[in-house]
């Protein structure tokens, strides 16, 4: 049963109740267990079945009075067909051995002739939906950590993170640095204490893989960031979450745990020389603290207002020692690199944008869910291919990527490819890889306003043309919105715009406004109406 | 909160690492809220300026500084919900709540209270459950696809009885 | 010592010198308001922004955080450093708009009027003047160790004030905030027997009498913390001065005791 946070609040917790209950009243050979999301969100409920040589069954859209159905159809061997959305014959969980489920229920489509998993590659989520992410042996049985063991017994240091640059992985939180390289600067600094943190304050507004990936998966976290602390030569690490994901807490504290007493975190790892520690830090609620100098301030108890660079983190960071900080989804790419090696991965994707990247496909299109794709497949894929387009029938207008401080891309462009390079030309950015589709019925002022209004309300207030910038920013949109601004008005608020993006000091400032740019390039005649009044 | 459970909450964080933010989240969880002699007691406590404690409660959008009702509704505010109708939900739950929005309150953040001290009403920036869009979260529980008309039917589990207006 | 350019004028430096110090003491004044020699950079004002031309990270950055380099060549009034000056000094307008100091400064820029919408708040503590530099929060609590007042809330809600907006135990009444605050926003009143931070809170503090004449000179937590580490040298120099000055002179020699930067007495 998928119980990540979304099939909960689809009603998973109470068909796995059902499912439990209908189980009990049978002297059954079944092992009920629970397991993370396989991402098609809009299709949760969703339950698989395994029975014994025969292909794993997807059902969706299952509901609490399906549970005696379901459980009746077991009993007798076979799967509720109604119920069904498709069939996995095999799996390659990639750091492991192929998962061979097995052959049978002809019937039902495969996974991949899913239209809405066709396009899709999962290397991040290689275990998302399937294994239960609340027991360490479902973990290490499809693979995981035997790269950390590859890492510590059969390389160096040095060969790790020749292994990461090999891979050309770049950072999945936005900025898109190459992991290797940043490692390198941490590695180089001399210092008796060094840090690594994860990054889990997962704050665009619109994007979740995070929590899925921490939800579903997190010993993968944990095998990354251990495998990292070892190259960069860290003894201490923390995974700073968002307060928001319960249950992504409650599982990486279970994680933890687990990996402890199994020898994966403390002293002597693997009999080795390499000892780790690990803790979870929680946010408070500030978008501004995926910034790194102010998550590192949050985590030291303070407020988390940004600080000028330099000194990077790599050089003064955590209580003043040399500190690596990565996104989650980073960290989950590194176990794979070890173990199949950085060439093998440098193949997926497009050039200088290797691997693939999750993103959150939500908002008006059909098909909502998270979506992994190889970097560069082009938006029109993933709105029509995969999101099915539009809601009864309507047509869509833009895709709003890399959250507040993205952009709005109009449907023109649907042919942009999904990766680094491409979408900043167009003005946006990849960021967390939030992908919200607009429809004709959504406001592009609206929607710019909503931004502003976003990113006003979580600037940390420190510098001028942030706080007080995007304030005036909010002031002219509303003035817009209501149909009283001039073509002065509109003026000033694209000069202003360029003044916060140069004058800012961090990154939170420095990309706010482009939600205003990117919808006056692409759609200036959305505010062109509002000048002659509220359209 | 008695000094003895406050010592108690500061031991579980042992390490300077995630601490000061840790206590006052288990503060918060604990209380509700971060009552006034709780911080000033804490403060002196942990040696440091009440000041600095009061800026980390007010720079967090996470703590609150007043008691919040027995019930909390709590509207996200991501940009699918946005997208998807999360302003009517907000003018929804208003209505049946029957409580208003100070007009010089802050723009997207707001925690309104019914008379009765049984239900506030906040928002969030993102549950990140933005593939079930609009959704809203009572307590613990987390409600998809929402719209106005079923907003009573949802508040009617946490026992209302349509008396707010 | 290294040389760099600055405006073209080539200026003897250490290196890893804030560029901003090396500007001033060569007599090339770079607008600011949250710089404070005696304190670690804070980048929040914006004021400083310079141009780097070449030998560093070419672009606009501010020159507060900027440690100077061999050959580094910068410039500090380009066309389109004048022009973001002038944006930034349109919103200072706005936010403090009783600002003599900010409007003296705008006027130098030709800036005389801004296009947003003036704060306007009835009985601000800060009367209207705060741009929220935070020199007062840092010197209250990283040079005077007290930590009487902080910065309250975030984004376009911060203020600055005591905890809860009450009157402040700890305040020692140093007016070194006071002091330090570029844009003249703190009031401070003594009303005998006591000092009254009206801008904070109307925290109240005690002075203490003249042993010799009784009258009423310095906050009593003041003196007993601060003034009895000063030599006695420093504190005959201290008599020559009007209360005014006095108390101004004090809170300098205050910040230098903690921070060991000798700094000439004005």
């Amino acid at each position: 049963m998928g119980l990540a946070t979304c099939g909960i609040a689809a009603g998973g917790d109470k068909v796995f109740a059902a499912l439990k209950n209908a189980l009990s009243q049978r002297n059954l050979q079944v092992l009920l267990t629970r397991t993370g999301c396989i991402g098609y969100c809009r299709e949760e409920p969703l339950v698989s079945i395994h029975l014994p040589g025969k292909s794993l069954i997807i059902l969706h859209r299952v509901a609490e009075t399906d549970a005696e159905k379901i459980v009746e159809a077991v009993a007798a061997e076979t799967v509720p067909q109604d119920l069904a959305l498709c069939r996995v014959e095999e799996w390659d969980p990639i750091v492991g051995e192929k998962l061979v489920f097995g052959t049978g229920f002809e019937d039902i489509p495969v996974y991949d002739e899913i239209p809405y998993f066709a396009p899709q590659r999962k290397i991040v989520l290689r275990d998302a939906g399937l294994i239960n992410p609340e027991e360490i042996e479902e973990y290490i049985a499809v693979g995981g950590y035997s790269a950390l063991h590859k890492a510590l017994t059969a390389m160096t240091p040095e060969e790790v993170i020749e292994e990461v640059i090999a891979s050309g992985l770049r950072g999945r939180g936005g900025g898109g640095f190459p992991t290797g390289m940043k490692w390198n600067f941490t590695k180089q600094e001399k210092s008796l204490q060094k840090y690594i943190i994860c990054n889990a304050d997962e704050g665009d507004p619109g994007a979740y893989m995070n929590r899925n990936e921490m939800e579903s998966d997190p010993h993968m976290i944990l095998e990354g960031m251990l495998i990292g602390a070892y190259a960069i030569g860290a003894r201490e690490g923390v995974i700073y979450v968002r307060a928001e994901y319960p249950l992504a807490i409650q599982r990486l504290t279970r994680a933890i745990a687990q990996a402890r007493d199994y020898g994966l975190i403390g002293k002597n790892i693997f009999g080795t020389d390499f000892s780790f520690e690990l803790t979870i830090a929680e946010g408070a609620g500030a978008f501004v603290c995926g910034e790194e100098t102010a998550l590192i301030a949050s985590i030291e108890g303070k407020t988390g207002r940004p600080r000028p660079r330099p000194p990077f983190p790599a050089q003064k960071g955590l209580w003043g020692m040399p500190t690596n900080i990565n996104n989650v989804e980073t960290w989950t790419n590194i176990p794979v690199i070890i173990q199949k090696g950085g060439a093998w991965f440098s193949r997926i994707g497009g050039e200088k944008n290797s691997g693939t990247k999750v993103f959150s496909l939500v908002g008006e299109v059909q098909r909502v869910g998270l979506v992994e794709v190889p970097l560069g497949t082009p938006i029109q894929t993933l709105v029509y291919d995969v999101g099915n387009g539009g809601i009864e029938g309507r047509k869509i207008k833009a895709v709003q990527t890399g959250g507040p401080s993205g952009g709005c891309i109009p449907a023109s462009l649907f042919d942009t490819p999904m990766d680094y390079e491409h979408l900043t030309a167009v003005g946006s950015i990849m960021g967390s890889g939030g992908v919200v589709v607009m429809d004709e019925l959504t406001s592009m002022v609206d929607t710019a306003r909503f931004f502003i209004g976003f990113t006003n309300e979580e600037s940390c207030g420190k510098c001028v043309p942030c706080r007080e910038g995007l304030k005036h920013m909010l002031m002219l949109l509303d003035k817009i919105l209501v149909g009283k601004a001039t073509e002065s008005d509109m003026a000033t608020l694209e000069e202003l715009s360029g003044v916060i993006k140069k004058t800012s000091l961090c990154g939170l400032g420095q990309t706010a406004p482009n939600p205003v740019l990117t919808t006056l390039k692409y759609f200036r005649n959305e505010y062109d109406a509002y000048l002659k009044g509220v359209p | 909160m008695e000094p003895q459970r406050l010592e108690e909450i500061i031991g579980r964080y042992p390490t300077p690492t995630g601490k000061i933010l840790g206590i006052l989240e288990h503060i918060q969880r604990e209380m509700g809220y971060l009552p006034k002699d709780v911080l000033k007691l804490l403060a002196k406590r942990l040696e440091l300026p009440l000041s600095e404690l009061y800026s980390i409660a007010t720079f967090y959008s996470f703590f609150t500084l007043e008691a919040l009702g027995r019930h909390v509704v709590t509207v996200c505010m991501g940009t699918a919900c946005h997208v998807k109708g999360a302003p009517e939900l907000v003018a929804s739950l208003k209505h049946h709540l029957g409580v208003e929005m100070d007009e010089t309150t802050r723009d997207g953040k707001f925690l309104l209270t019914t008379d009765d001290g049984e239900y506030t009403l906040t928002s969030a920036r993102c549950f990140g459950a933005c593939s079930m869009a609009p959704v809203l979260r009572v307590d613990n529980k987390i409600f998809g696809y929402v719209t106005p008309e079923r907003i009573p039917s949802i508040l009617k589990q946490f026992g209302w009885e349509g008396n707010h207006h | 010592m290294i040389q760099v350019i600055i405006d073209g004028k080539t200026c003897a430096a250490e290196e890893g010198e804030i560029l901003l110090a090396v500007a001033r003491r060569n007599g090339i004044d770079i607008p600011s308001f949250c710089y404070e020699e005696a304190l670690a950079p804070y980048g929040a004002c914006r004021m400083c922004l310079v141009e780097v031309v070449k030998g560093g990270r070419e672009g606009i950055t501010t020159s507060c955080t900027l440690q100077v380099t061999e050959g580094l060549d910068v410039l500090t009034e380009s066309p389109e450093i004048i022009r973001l000056r002038k944006a930034l000094l349109e919103l200072y307008l706005a936010q403090a708009p009783r600002s003599e100091s900010i409007r003296a400064l705008a006027a130098r820029y030709g800036v005389t009027r801004t296009r947003f919408t003036k704060k306007t708040v009835r009985d601000d503590p800060l009367q209207n003047r705060c741009i929220l530099c935070g020199l007062c929060v840092r010197v209250c609590r990283d040079v005077m160790g007290v930590g009487a007042i902080n910065y309250i809330g975030r984004g376009q809600f911060t203020e600055i004030n005591t905890p809860f907006f009450e009157e402040n135990e700890t305040c020692q009444g140093c007016g070194a905030c006071a002091e330090v605050c570029p844009t003249g926003a703190i009031a401070i009143e003594d009303i005998a027997p006591n000092r009254i931070m009206k801008s904070w809170s109307g925290t109240k503090v005690p002075l203490k009498t003249c042993q010799s004449c009784g009258r009423y000179f310095a906050p009593s937590p003041f003196v007993d913390n601060t003034l009895e580490k000063l030599d006695t040298a420093l504190k005959a120099a201290l008599q020559d001065l009007c209360p005014d000055c006095k108390r101004k002179e004090m809170t300098r020699q205050a910040i230098l005791l903690s921070t060991g930067t000798p700094l000439p007495m004005k």
